[in-house]
């Protein structure tokens, strides 16, 4: 990117301007860019898949009528909250209350800068990446203890005092599973992670060995818990706290806290898969060697599609899972996953003194593993369907 | 635990928060108040507040004819309306001494039995969406949507059936609801196992649930607990078996009784289960009356104007909710002289503030829809 | 010892009924959704779908109605209020008016119960939004209608005969004490 607007320069456009101001003027065209033509639509099209992935295990339809299957709904959505009224509560901190929903949706969108979209796609290829991520991302939780705070609501100060604990208590295992897959690569940068494995899934860090294998569900589990989804969602538990720490906002502001939501959750998933499930990778086809517009397209494809399976997974376990309660989410992030991430960490450094350009036949065999647990899954999907004996419908629209 | 966070005597000086639950909370299974004192997450008192849904059900009986009052019974509790039918028809029926037919009692017993379904499938169903899992719901919803169809070709309404009347009841059902009643309970009967699947036995639930607001058996007869809450305190006590009305002695059904499988006996777990196992027993008795189903009519003669002899009369029903009692007194007029409705959540909600007290405000979303408390029921 | 075993199990549990549920919901993409797309994607009006039972909005057929007052009389909250006039002249009587405030009305079918001809009966009908109160009550009679007389053995006019079995058969889906009614007919 730089290289492209030295080039602008070199061909005499912005002549008279200093080169940092058109460095600064090109980024904020670049961010909004990224903003509008990346981030909007997925988070939209996120949240419309959500409510429809979320029907369809509920025997529903879901949304259906905006565009073509409903695709278009998050717009009509997003209108309707613009037009709405924007109410402060009288009694309500002004300054921290209209703040509090950008603080968030900054959090949440600063962790676009080092998640890639290609070998050559990055906004930045910071050398401390995920380090950046996790501090990033952990301005969430200022955001809503703002609003929970701030709103003069006893729900809400509920909801943000227990994002708060929450959110600080998941950091721990988060950053202890990120810190396995950074003993393996060694490096911070995301790129640089990624490069380190290959398209092969057994060369993906996932089944390096037994314990990045663990390390991963412990990444996923406690990034959903940071992303404030079910079964970690008691921040803003309907059914306990009303809405947590969003129930007195209302219209667009309302909104940025759910564009923060569905967003955050294609953060987790690209997280993921820059960590354990290698990236861009795709295997060497001569044919694209020489079209580099082609194979960026198609490193974007595979990353995006990776990435989005997890997204499509973090929804299947908000329709499947009951809420735990406040005390139990402790028990479970202090008594079970720290420790279990612990020993994955000095498990991993065990391996790495051992093996340490990895072990081949154990990434097959941990493959392997993979391979068996889905299968395990379709056969007990298929032990549903001929235990209930329903209408059968193969078709993904209606 | 909670006790080790109570800061009374040690110098410091603190306030409890007053937390308003209701009546537009969303798990307040309709409108429900309590005013709730919390030290942090940590309840130390939530007092009830009912009357938000009082609809003078029990005036109105004096004021419409014996046969008139039957459709209002249906609003008593509107998710088992054919139980407040049954009760108030048997008073009825036992004050003008009418048999009713054989045919009534069973088609009784099936619109009751589904209804009971249709009901506990409701408390289950808002039990896990309370705990925060929406899919067991829906999927709770969907096999009431087929019962209230059946119910449909029964009686013609979907809600507020008014189904029985003094005498018997008003829809025959026929040979072709009768097939499609069993159609339905072979789809069903898998469903309860699947749900059992998906939610039951799920361990974060299980963990929500275990040793949450434990009723002792003691507890539970000093609070008049009656129906699955008291059975759930391991108390064989079912008013079909014990009190026996209908033709319920003729059925063979089972009393399913808390076991504190997973945690102590009486837990929320257990009332949970309780329910669960209600709905299979149900389905059982269901089969046998379509089985025994005899000929004939399906409503005695009962004059249109109809006089009971002055008298009074208790009568007991076993709802979803617990023993269903009415005590009705006739002068000998058109009109009923008294009508008193007697309903298990109404006392349940008394006990709210003992158990409640130490617990957690999720813990106390658990209570209240593990007892099950329904809101026109409490207010009536 | 027990404390690792606990320790364990309470993993293992977790996640083998974490991966039933999953299986659960993902079997449930391959079903088909209960939805009911009302009022238009349905391949033919929910209306036309109801049991003859159904309990919807009070229709009166005033053809048929005798007027014996025997609905208003039975009704509950009093929503049926039905005026006869009487020719002084030729001794004629006739509805001045038979209105049906169905905001008021419980649909608890007794008046449908108790009619001798079914000329008051529920329909299909379930859509009864208004824009205002006063749209909500159902006037049957536009201009006085003369009171229907049932004839001994039979009703000769083939038009009104035709509603009378309409009538009858909405009867016959009430049980009497006789055991006709519905399928008892059938069965004895």
């Amino acid at each position: 990117m730089r290289q492209f607007v030295d080039q602008l320069i070199q061909n005499g456009y912005f002549a008279g301007a200093p080169k940092e101001l058109v460095y600064a003027g090109a980024m904020i065209v670049a961010a909004l860019v990224v903003l509008s033509v990346f981030v909007a639509p997925l988070a939209g099209v996120t949240s419309w898949l959500e409510r429809r992935v979320w029907a369809r295990m509920q025997s529903r339809v879901g949304p259906n009528r905006v565009g073509p299957q409903g695709i278009l709904q998050w717009l009509a959505d997003g209108i309707k909250n613009l037009l709405k009224e924007d109410i402060i509560p009288a009694s309500a901190d002004k300054f921290l209350f209209s703040l509090a929903p950008y603080v968030v949706f900054v959090g949440f969108l600063s962790a676009f800068v080092v998640i890639p979209f290609g070998r050559e796609l990055i906004v930045a290829d910071l050398n401390i990446g995920i380090l950046y991520l996790l501090a990033v991302t952990s301005v969430v939780v200022v955001g809503i203890l703002m609003a929970g705070w701030s709103s003069n609501n006893k729900w809400s100060l509920l909801g943000g005092m227990r994002s708060a604990a929450q959110i600080v208590s998941y950091e721990i295992p988060a950053g202890l599973a990120v810190l396995t897959i950074v003993f393996v690569a060694g490096t911070l940068s995301t790129q640089g992670i990624i490069k380190g494995q290959g398209w092969a899934p057994w060369d993906w860090f996932l089944f390096y060995n037994p314990f990045t294998f663990v390390a991963f569900f412990l990444y996923f589990t406690a990034a959903l818990a940071e992303g404030n989804r079910t079964p970690f969602d008691i921040p803003e538990a309907e059914s306990e706290l009303v809405a947590g720490y969003v129930t007195e906002y209302s219209g667009m502001r309302f909104l940025f806290f759910f564009f923060a939501e569905w967003g955050n959750l294609y953060v987790i998933g690209a997280v993921a898969t820059i960590l354990f499930l290698g990236g861009w990778h795709i295997p060497a086809i001569p044919a694209l060697a020489d079209q580099p517009i082609l194979k960026g397209g198609l490193q974007f494809a595979v990353f995006f599609v990776k990435a989005y399976f997890w997204v499509f997974v973090a929804m299947w376990v908000r329709a499947t899972l009951p809420r735990v309660r406040v005390d139990q989410l402790m028990s479970l992030c202090w008594k079970y996953m720290v420790p279990l991430s612990f020993v994955c960490v000095v498990g991993t450094a065990a391996w790495m003194l051992i093996w340490p350009q990895g072990n081949r036949p154990v990434s097959m065999a941990m493959f392997l593993l993979g391979v068996v647990i889905l299968a395990m899954f379709s056969k007990r999907v298929g032990y549903q369907i001929r235990h209930a004996r329903p209408v059968l419908y193969l078709r993904p629209y209606i | 635990m909670s006790e080790a966070i109570h800061t009374e005597g040690n110098g410091f000086h603190t306030e409890y928060m007053t937390l308003n639950v209701g009546p537009q909370h969303p798990s307040t299974h309709g409108v429900l108040r309590f005013v709730v004192k919390t030290d942090g997450e940590v309840i130390r008192e939530a007092i009830p507040d009912v009357g938000y849904l009082h609809r003078s059900i029990e005036k109105i009986g004096e004021k419409v004819t014996w046969h008139g009052y039957v459709p209002y019974t249906d609003r008593a509790d509107y998710l088992a309306a054919m139980f407040a039918n049954q009760g108030f028809c048997m008073a009825a029926e036992k004050l003008g001494g009418i048999e009713v037919t054989r045919r009534g009692e069973f088609c009784r017993v099936i619109a009751c039995e589904l209804n009971r379904i249709a009901s506990h499938l409701i408390a289950v169903g808002t039990f896990g969406q309370d705990i925060g899992a929406v899919t067991p719901f829906l999927h709770a919803l969907r096999e009431r949507e087929t019962i209230n169809d059946l119910m449909e070709m029964i009686c013609g309404a979907r809600l507020t059936y008014n189904y029985l009347r003094i005498g018997g009841v008003g829809y025959d059902i026929t040979p072709e609801t009768c097939d499609r009643i069993t159609a339905f309970l072979d789809h069903f009967e898998p469903i309860t196992d699947e749900y059992d699947r998906l939610l039951s036995y799920n361990k974060i639930y299980v963990e929500r649930l275990a040793n949450v607001a434990v009723i002792t058996r003691e507890e539970a007869f000093q609070y008049n607990i009656v129906g699955p809450n008291l059975r759930a305190c391991g108390v064989k006590w079912d008013i079909r078996r014990d009190i026996p009305y209908s033709v319920y002695p003729e059925l063979e059904f089972e009393v399913p009784i808390g076991t504190g499988e997973r945690g102590t006996l009486g837990d929320c777990y257990d009332r949970y289960m309780v329910r669960v196992r209600e709905i299979r027993e149900s389905c059982k008795i269901t089969r046998q009356a379509l089985k025994m189903l005899p000929k004939g009519p399906a409503i005695a003669k009962v004059p249109r104007k109809f006089k009971p002899p002055a008298g009074e009369v208790y009568v007991r029903v076993e709802a979803p909710r617990g023993d269903m009692g009415y005590y009705v007194v006739s002068d000998g007029s058109e009109y009923p002289y008294r009508v008193r409705i007697r309903t298990g959540s109404f006392t349940a909600m008394g006990i709210i503030d003992k158990l409640s007290r130490g617990l957690m405000v999720a813990d106390l979303i658990a209570l209240i829809a593990s007892l099950d408390v329904d809101a026109p029921e409490i207010d009536r | 010892m027990e404390a690792v075993n606990g320790y364990v199990r309470n993993i293992f549990e977790t996640v083998t009924t974490i991966f039933e549920g999953m299986a659960i919901t993902f079997s449930h993409l391959m079903r088909r959704p209960m939805t009911v797309q009302y009022p238009d994607r349905i391949p033919k009006p929910v209306q036309e779908t109801l049991p003859l039972r159904y309990r919807g909005i009070l229709e009166v057929d005033m053809d048929i109605c005798t007027g014996c007052l025997a609905c208003e009389r039975v009704c509950p909250i009093t929503c049926i209020t039905i005026g006869i006039d009487m020719n002084k002249e030729t001794k004629q009587r006739s509805f001045s008016h038979f209105d049906i405030d169905i905001c008021k009305c419980m649909y608890c079918g007794l008046c449908a119960e108790v009619c001798p001809t079914g000329s008051i009966r529920h329909s299909q009908e379930f859509e009864g939004a208004s824009y205002n109160p006063a749209g909500l009550v159902r006037h049957f009679v536009a201009q006085p209608v003369g009171l229907y007389k049932p004839k001994k053995g039979g009703e000769t006019d083939p038009t009104l005969a035709k509603k009378v079995e309409v009538g009858m058969k909405y009867l016959d889906e009430f049980a009497t004490p006789e055991g006709a009614g519905g399928a008892g007919k059938e069965e004895g």
